[in-house]
């Protein structure tokens, strides 16, 4: 029978029980997730060696990643394949193409980290608004989520590389490159974070502990960022470690399409669309670059997996 | 990999002479009328070229299947300005003058019996017309001189736009106010004469223009209804002089029949055409010409399929592989065209001529030219005059004009620290604050050669804007507008019509072209000295004297090192093992089908 001394004989023979905070029960669960694990310990070594690109190239003795070399190309200008001064083989300038790929994961880190932050912010912004508020806010706000998602954004970066290259658009304010990219995903990607922010806001409103902080006198501002907010952080992290490495895949994508990042910065997406005529020829000049971007976009994906189950393991 | 081919990046020089070195009315012997030269361009052993290729004693009969993956433009002999649209002009329409295969220099009458007569004071160019010559079903009936003067009368016609024919024929009398009709500036006192009459002594600029197709026959009471619409539909309906015709329905309709444009075109024999009155053997029955696909699929088929030419340019890799493993199949032309990269002479950093002259010593030419494909498809260049054109050897020939900023083709640094100095950069390195927009052309091997010269630039310290662009829109958009301000476009090049020193020099490189669109001087190259000697040059007579004239103004143009030349073009073309293939040194290599026979 329950109730009894013996029963509860385990609270002093188990020791004390500690009080653990949401971050400690996450970590408790994420690390029994070995994949998730490993993929961390990739990611936070890819943003190392990608800080650290000039110094981990020179420590492995590699040349620049913009050194042409003409000698490295046999006498039909096609390049040469890996050797033990270049590993990855070079491209046909004549360019280390290991070199290049470590330098690449500057613009892929770059694009999918701080795309993917601007894109959270604005949604979390948007959709809380649009949630907390509901009525003619959430109408207005909706609906033009609704319109930002029917831009079609490919031709949307085709039309603006097309159109504003060499001078730029509106006095030279938008130029193709890493900004543009930049926005794009921004565009791209904040009507999601926000119609999902949206949809747990006006659940979140309804609850007592928002009734309570109201009757406290709390302003709006303030019962959305102090009471509401932290309840979605466990969402938002999941979605955006997610979308970062879709993000990581439209630079590629419009880097290979030719509005992304411009020669001769290194990019996966520009690398494997250069190297796309002649694969039969050159196969390490598509094979390396479509690697660490394999690789990368994966590790991503997987983290992502990872912490969606051990912050919210009734989706699990 | 796009090259040169289109004709109409080339655009036209203005003024060209001929006259001499007319071979033979009709003969088929082959004088090299270029033997004369000191160097030229070489070509790897083994590899066939067109001045190697045999013009006689190949099979008759057959059909040959050519694969296209380009359309054709336009295939109105009034109008067609492209070096595939001539392929099948050269073989359906017989211009006044031709090219054989093999020279870029001596012109053969062709629709003409003879040498142009230019009279003393250079203001009459009389021509007469061969006998014998008659026109394809359904017209049927001989080729008179009103047929060569409607010809050119409709290349005035609004509704014929043609690309080059106010650069060459603006002398004409009455010119400005032809609107198609007859006008005065060209007469037919009988049936087999034709003159033309004009207003400035530039007879020769009149006769050199003689062997565009626009000269080419064209029937009057057949072809007027058609040229009466907006634009002509002669195209869709024109009749052959030449050895071969477009196929064609009973009512001469070649569109749907011979030509169905994004798919194919078809050539057969012209009944009515006399191998008697024309140089070209015609030993194929049949062209059947097969447009899109894959170039590196095409380039398969035809290295490994049977009756086969390819007529695009292949990929860099199937050189390779043709060259390693199909050598007897493959044909480079020399003299296909040149390449430079152009630098703004008219506002920043590049008016200084020293730091031009730092920039062109610093250009590893020898790596842009293998980033193209190797010593297999190009040559070093080092001055403007193409190989096998008059002057290119009074201008230095193969090494050019000696100066220490042109001899050393894979770049040398020391000397274009000398002339940083001499720019008032005593570093050696540019210090100044402009940044260079560079506006070069996609895709490989173009973007490489931009890479290349984007990455100089900043060796010598010059802060870069690199942007790649389609083609098209590199000179439409940024190199051919003065106003874009653009300080260096790496991927510009040049195709002569005719092979005389003035097509390749006057239009690019005189200050009277900059033009605020459309501009073909892409260096805005305008200075006094040379705008002179070359306004000197135009109207002078006779080969060599010519032949000086505008190889002293090519040394003169690398000595201020207006742009930095660093390929001379071969084009590379791949047939089937049993085809015969002639291609046409004129026509940046492409074949000719009026040569070519099956084995």
């Amino acid at each position: 029978m329950p109730g009894s001394a013996g029963d509860l004989a385990f609270l002093d023979a188990g020791g004390e029980i500690a009080a653990r905070s949401p971050l400690q029960l996450f970590w408790r669960r994420f690390r029994k997730d070995r994949v998730a694990l490993g993929s961390l310990v990739f990611i936070v070594l890819l943003i190392v060696m990608a800080i650290a690109a000039p110094l981990v190239v020179s420590a492995l003795g590699l040349p620049s990643p913009y050194t042409q070399n003409s000698n490295l190309t046999d006498s039909f200008g096609s390049p040469l394949g890996p050797s033990g001064g270049h590993p990855f083989g070079v491209d046909p300038l004549g360019q280390d193409i290991m070199s290049r790929t470590i330098y690449g994961s500057r613009v892929a880190l770059e694009v999918g980290i701080f795309g993917t932050a601007i894109a959270t912010v604005i949604g979390v912004v948007i959709g809380m608004a649009a949630g907390f508020y509901r009525g003619w806010v959430d109408t207005l706000l909706s609906r033009f989520i609704d319109v930002v998602l029917s831009i079609p954004l490919l031709l949307l970066g085709l039309g603006i590389g097309a159109a504003c290259a060499v001078r730029g658009c509106i006095g030279g304010a938008i130029q193709p490159g890493l900004g543009v990219i930049i926005f794009l995903i921004a565009l791209a990607n904040w009507t999601y974070v926000a119609r999902i922010v949206r949809g747990l806001v006006l659940s979140l409103r309804e609850r007592e502990f928002v009734d309570a902080s109201r009757a406290l006198g709390a302003s709006n501002l303030r019962i959305m960022f102090r009471e509401i907010l932290p309840n979605l952080v466990a969402p938002i992290i999941v979605y955006a470690t997610l979308s970062i490495p879709l993000n990581i895949l439209l630079e590629a994508a419009l880097s290979f399409l030719g509005v992304g990042i411009r020669p001769p910065t290194a990019s996966w997406g520009q690398m494997i669309a250069a190297a796309t005529p002649i694969f039969n020829t050159a196969w390490w000049y598509m094979t390396f670059p479509g690697v660490a971007l394999l690789l990368t976009v994966l590790a991503f994906n997987l983290l992502g997996d990872g912490l969606r189950d051990a912050l919210n393991p009734r989706s699990a | 990999m796009k090259s040169l081919r289109t004709r109409t990046i080339t655009l036209v020089a203005l003024v060209g002479v001929l006259a001499l070195g007319l071979s033979a009315c009709g003969s088929s012997s082959s004088s090299s009328g270029s033997s004369n030269k000191e160097a030229t361009i070489k070509v790897a052993p083994g590899i066939l070229t067109p001045t190697s290729e045999s013009q006689t004693g190949g099979k008759k009969g057959g059909t040959l299947t050519v694969y296209d993956h380009e359309d054709f433009e336009n295939l109105d002999p009034g109008q067609s300005y492209f070096s595939l649209d001539y392929e099948v002009e050269n073989a359906v329409n017989r211009p006044l003058y031709s090219y054989k295969p093999n020279t870029f220099s001596d012109v053969t009458p062709d629709t003409a019996a003879s040498a142009p007569e230019i009279s003393a004071d250079a203001k009459t160019v009389t021509v007469h017309i061969r006998q014998g010559i008659h026109f394809s079903p359904p017209v049927n009936r001989e080729v008179t001189s009103k047929d060569v003067e409607y010809a050119i009368d409709r290349a005035t016609n609004p509704n014929v736009p043609n690309p080059y024919f106010p650069g060459y024929f603006a002398a004409l009398t009455g010119f400005e106010k032809a609107k198609g009709g007859p006008f005065p500036g060209v007469t037919t006192p009988d049936k087999s004469t034709i003159v033309f009459h004009l207003d400035k002594p530039l007879g020769q600029i009149v006769a050199e223009a003689l062997v565009l197709p626009a000269s080419a026959p064209v029937p009057e009471e057949y072809a007027k209804k058609y040229d009466a619409m907006k634009p002509s539909q002669y195209a869709n309906y024109q009749v052959a002089t030449g050895p071969y015709m477009l196929k064609a329905n009973s009512e001469g309709k070649v569109l749907g029949t011979g030509y169905q444009p994004g798919k194919s075109a078809t050539l057969v024999r012209n009944p009515n055409w006399q191998a008697s009155t024309d140089f070209r053997p015609a030993y194929l029955d049949q062209i059947n010409i097969s447009i899109g696909g894959d170039t590196s699929v095409i380039a398969r088929q035809t290295l490994e399929g049977s009756h086969t030419l390819q007529n695009d340019t292949p990929a860099q890799s199937i050189v390779k592989l043709a060259y390693e493993k199909y050598r007897s199949q493959l044909e480079i032309s020399p003299g296909a065209g040149s390449r430079y990269i152009a630098l703004d002479n008219h506002k920043g950093p590049f008016t200084n001529e020293n730091l031009r002259k730092a920039y062109s010593a610093a250009v590893d030419r020898t790596a842009m030219d293998k980033a193209r494909g190797g010593e297999l498809v190009t040559n070093v260049m080092t001055h403007f005059i193409f190989p096998e054109i008059p002057g290119f050897d009074e201008a230095g020939g193969l090494t050019g004009p000696k100066f220490d900023f042109n001899e050393h083709p894979s770049g040398d640094i020391a000397v274009a620290e000398k002339y940083m100095k001499l720019a008032g950069y005593p570093s050696g390195k540019y210090t100044g604050s402009a940044t260079l927009q560079v506006v070069g052309s996609t895709g490989s091997p173009a973007s490489e050669d931009a890479e290349i010269a984007n990455q100089t630039l900043k060796t010598l310290g010059f802060k870069t804007k690199l942007n790649l662009v389609d083609q098209s829109v590199m000179y439409a958009k940024f190199c051919g507008v003065p106003a874009e301000e653009i300080d260096v476009c790496p991927n510009v090049g040049w195709v002569a019509d005719f092979g005389d020193g003035q097509a390749v020099l006057q239009v690019p490189f005189s200050g009277k072209t900059i033009s605020p669109s459309g501009n073909p001087n892409w260096g805005q190259v305008n200075i006094p000295k040379i705008n002179k000697a070359i306004e000197a040059a135009e109207p002078i007579v006779g080969k060599d004297a010519r032949a000086k004239a505008w190889g002293k103004i090519d040394e003169e143009l690398v000595e201020h090192a207006v742009v930095v030349p660093y390929d001379w073009d071969k084009q590379p073309n791949i047939e089937s093992k049993d085809v015969a293939g002639v291609g046409d040194l004129w026509n940046i290599g492409s074949w000719d089908y009026s040569f070519t026979s099956l084995k």
